[in-house]
């Protein structure tokens, strides 16, 4: 009996197997209708298509990583026979001949890529022996020429560089940006600034009711801009890399103000500013001023007793950055009139000696005597700037004499009945004393001085 | 009795029904992958005739991320720096072996796979690593972007790369003598060689100062050195040492290497330096 009970299970089991063996659905619930490998194909098919769509190739602003470095501008021509031609911004003197053609695969990788597998432009930015800066050494410009495709959106083509995942976007690129490429070189010197604008910049951003204000500094050997908040209480700071455009500058990340973040720059050369405009009146303006960021109240220790002394010392100051280059042209103008022995020596201050006067001691090396110019101090307490009102001219032997044309200028510009702005810097150049820099409120005037107290 | 004999045929029947009822099954198709040949161009064909069918060795210049150190930056070559470069290695490299050691010497013990890097391999401390063997399987070759064929010292960098790592791969084949090796310049291995000149090192028994990073990379050393050097080159080296123990160093050294060619793989080291020379001045004035 037993073992007829054992057919019997073993019968209805069969049976039930015959019945649902011929189940053709095996798929719990299909996420897909097509298999892996078939998606893999679908994928490198769309986006060798989408390569070769765009007659004038594309254009990507590759931001290799957007903590240290900015922005290259790589154009791309593809072939279906696997060449590409290129052109890029990476560096004016290797570009004469701008574009060149070299192989390109699409590969897969840890999903579908492109890849640049000879030589081309983009390589540059992953060469370990040309780096901008100590900490990038053996790295290059941390680029990457495999960019795993992650998709299209709104005609552009979005990848990831397999290195780094930062994120590359392919844009269709026109004649006009092959043809205005080389005039992105010709925006680099209006970034880095010029000395015959005003000598402070900052960035403004204005969010349609509220303005704030950053410095500015810019390197341009990394491409890198950073721009910290100079309100009290306002501690925001923005870092960012930039890349160059033949109409201004595209940053990355963008420029946060109010809900948006403003990318595109458009560059005035009316006044040197460059100009991001979102919705709703919000706005980031790079821009030149003649105010200094933060006005200090470091002149008034020259405005009483007791004295006090500062000096540009031509041997030791002369080739401090915080002097203008309008400064330097001066004193550059000053040597060229003196015969080849003699130099300026020192532009000395002291105000409100022991008998109550001020005055600028001019004094040369190679046996030219002293020249002094009397002045009045005043303050303009609301602008907080110093006012230098001029007096007589002595020689030294205390004789009054006429203005000597060899220090018209440098002098007209420490008088400027406009005033200074003085400040009392943090660094130190070759001794221990402090440094104050006299800045012009109207022109680009700037000289270095040691303070002797 | 009976039922259990007919249940026994119905089983029978429905097993059997079981097993060949999905064999009407859709049969598998062509394949979904692309195993199409990609196009060649001239220099593939040029590789496949003058290495692969020859040596049966593949070049890789095309990138590949699979065959380079991501963590490094660098970049493939330019074509037409591919096939010039790889003439260099034919001539001095393949060629001086085939002739001293047979024409199927190559054949046999060489890497199955060189792959070019354009770009230079800087490392953090400042020094390039020019070329890599691994596994007696690969040879990676770097620089190829750079080579000039009118400059003796830049063939001579770039040769010397190529000798260096096939010494590796004739050592990964066969063991030399790593015993007697080590006690001849015991005290010189040190892992911050960078910091040494070549002259300081030399005075105290090491051909070059990468010689000092282990013994496996100072025999490398000494049979490339000698064999870039010419006969001629290599005595006024020997002669410009002034230490006698530094001498009697390079010389036992200069022994093991020529006693491992002979024993190894039955080859005159000597004559082979002589072909390598002979073949370096083809290729640099050309």
């Amino acid at each position: 009996m037993k073992i007829k009970f054992i057919y019997k299970f073993l019968f209805a089991a069969v049976l039930a197997l015959q019945l649902s063996a011929c189940d053709n659905n095996t798929d719990a619930d299909p996420k897909f209708d097509k298999t892996p490998t078939e998606r893999i194909n679908a994928q490198m098919a769309e986006l060798k298509e989408a390569l070769l769509s765009s007659p004038e190739g594309w254009k990507a602003v590759y931001f290799t990583d957007n903590t240290i470095l900015g922005g290259y501008t790589h154009l791309f021509k593809f072939a279906s026979d696997g060449t590409v031609e290129m052109a890029s911004d990476f560096d004016e003197s290797i570009d004469t001949q701008i574009s060149e053609f070299s192989e390109y695969q699409i590969q897969l990788g840890s999903t579908v890529s492109l890849t640049f597998t000879t030589k081309n432009k983009i390589h540059f930015l992953s060469e370990s022996d040309n780096y901008p800066i100590a900490a990038l050494r053996a790295k290059g410009y941390l680029g990457d020429f495999q960019f795993l495709y992650y998709g299209q959106e709104n005609g552009q083509i979005i990848f990831r560089a397999n290195r780094n995942g930062q994120e590359i976007r392919f844009v269709k690129a026109t004649k006009e940006d092959w043809d205005n490429l080389p005039k992105n070189f010709d925006m680099i010197p209006n970034v880095i600034g010029s000395s015959s604008r005003p000598l402070f910049r900052l960035l403004e951003t204005n969010d349609g009711t509220t303005k704030h204000q950053f410095d500015f500094t810019f390197s341009p050997i990394t491409r890198y801009a950073t721009a910290n908040s100079i309100e009290t209480g306002y501690s925001v700071k923005f870092n960012f890399g930039v890349g160059y455009t033949p109409t201004g500058i595209v940053v990355n990340p963008g420029i946060q103000v109010g809900s948006q973040k403003l990318t595109d720059f458009v560059y005035n050369d009316a006044d040197g500013s460059f100009t991001a405009t979102g919705t709703n009146g919000a706005t980031a303006v790079i821009k030149y001023s003649n105010k200094p960021l933060i006005i200090t109240d470091d002149y008034k220790v020259m405005l009483q007793a007791p004295q006090t002394g500062f000096a540009y010392i031509n041997a030791n100051l002369a080739t401090a950055s915080s002097n203008s280059l309008l400064f330097n042209s001066l004193i550059a103008e000053i040597h060229a009139s003196l015969p080849s022995t003699q130099k300026v020596n020192r532009i000395q201050f002291t105000f409100n000696d022991a008998f109550g006067e001020s005055y600028i001691t001019y004094s040369f090396t190679g046996g030219k005597t002293l020249i002094y110019h009397n002045f009045t101090v005043q303050e303009d307490a609301v602008n907080k700037k110093l006012i230098l009102v001029p007096g007589t001219w002595q020689a030294n032997t205390g004789a009054v004499i006429a203005e000597p044309a060899l220090l018209k200028k440098v002098d007209a510009e420490l008088m400027n009945p406009s005033g200074l702005y003085v400040k009392k810097e943090t660094f130190k150049i070759a001794f221990t004393n402090t440094i104050y820099t006299f800045t012009s409120s109207t022109t680009n005037f700037r000289m270095t001085t040691y303070a002797f107290q | 009795m009976k039922l259990i004999k007919y249940n026994k045929i119905a089983m029978l029947i429905m097993v059997s029904m079981t097993v060949i009822s999905c064999a009407h099954d859709e049969q598998p198709g062509d394949s979904q992958l692309d195993y199409t040949q990609p196009v060649k161009t001239a220099l593939d064909n040029w590789i496949s005739t003058t290495y692969l069918n020859p040596y049966n060795i593949n070049v890789q210049y095309k990138w590949n991320q699979n065959t380079v150190d991501n963590s490094r930056y660098l970049f493939p070559p330019t074509i037409d720096k591919v096939q010039p470069a790889l003439e260099i290695v034919e001539t001095i490299w393949l060629k001086s072996y085939s002739q001293i050691g047979g024409a199927d010497f190559v054949k046999k013990i060489a890497p199955r796979e060189i792959v070019l890097v354009g770009g230079v391999n800087l490392n953090s401390v400042g020094t390039r690593t020019l070329g890599i063997a691994e596994g007696g399987q690969r040879v990676t070759l770097f620089e190829t972007d750079y080579i000039d064929q009118s400059d003796r010292t830049n063939v001579s960098e770039f040769i010397h790369t190529i000798q260096h790592e096939y010494i590796h791969i004739l050592n990964q084949h066969k063991p030399f003598d790593e015993k007697s090796w080590a006690a001849i310049t015991p005290s010189g291995y040190t892992s911050d060689w960078y910091n040494y000149e070549i002259p300081e090192s030399n005075e105290i028994g090491f051909i070059t100062s990468y010689a000092r990073s282990n013994i496996n990379e100072d025999f490398a050393e000494t049979a490339s050195m000698i064999l870039i050097y010419s006969k001629a080159e290599y005595e006024a080296f020997l002669a410009g040492i002034q230490s006698p123990t530094a001498l009697a160093a390079l010389k036992a050294k200069e022994a093991l290497v020529v006693k491992y060619f002979k024993e190894a793989y039955n080859m005159d080291f000597y004559a082979l330096r002589d072909a390598a020379e002979i073949n370096t001045s083809a290729v640099i004035t050309n």
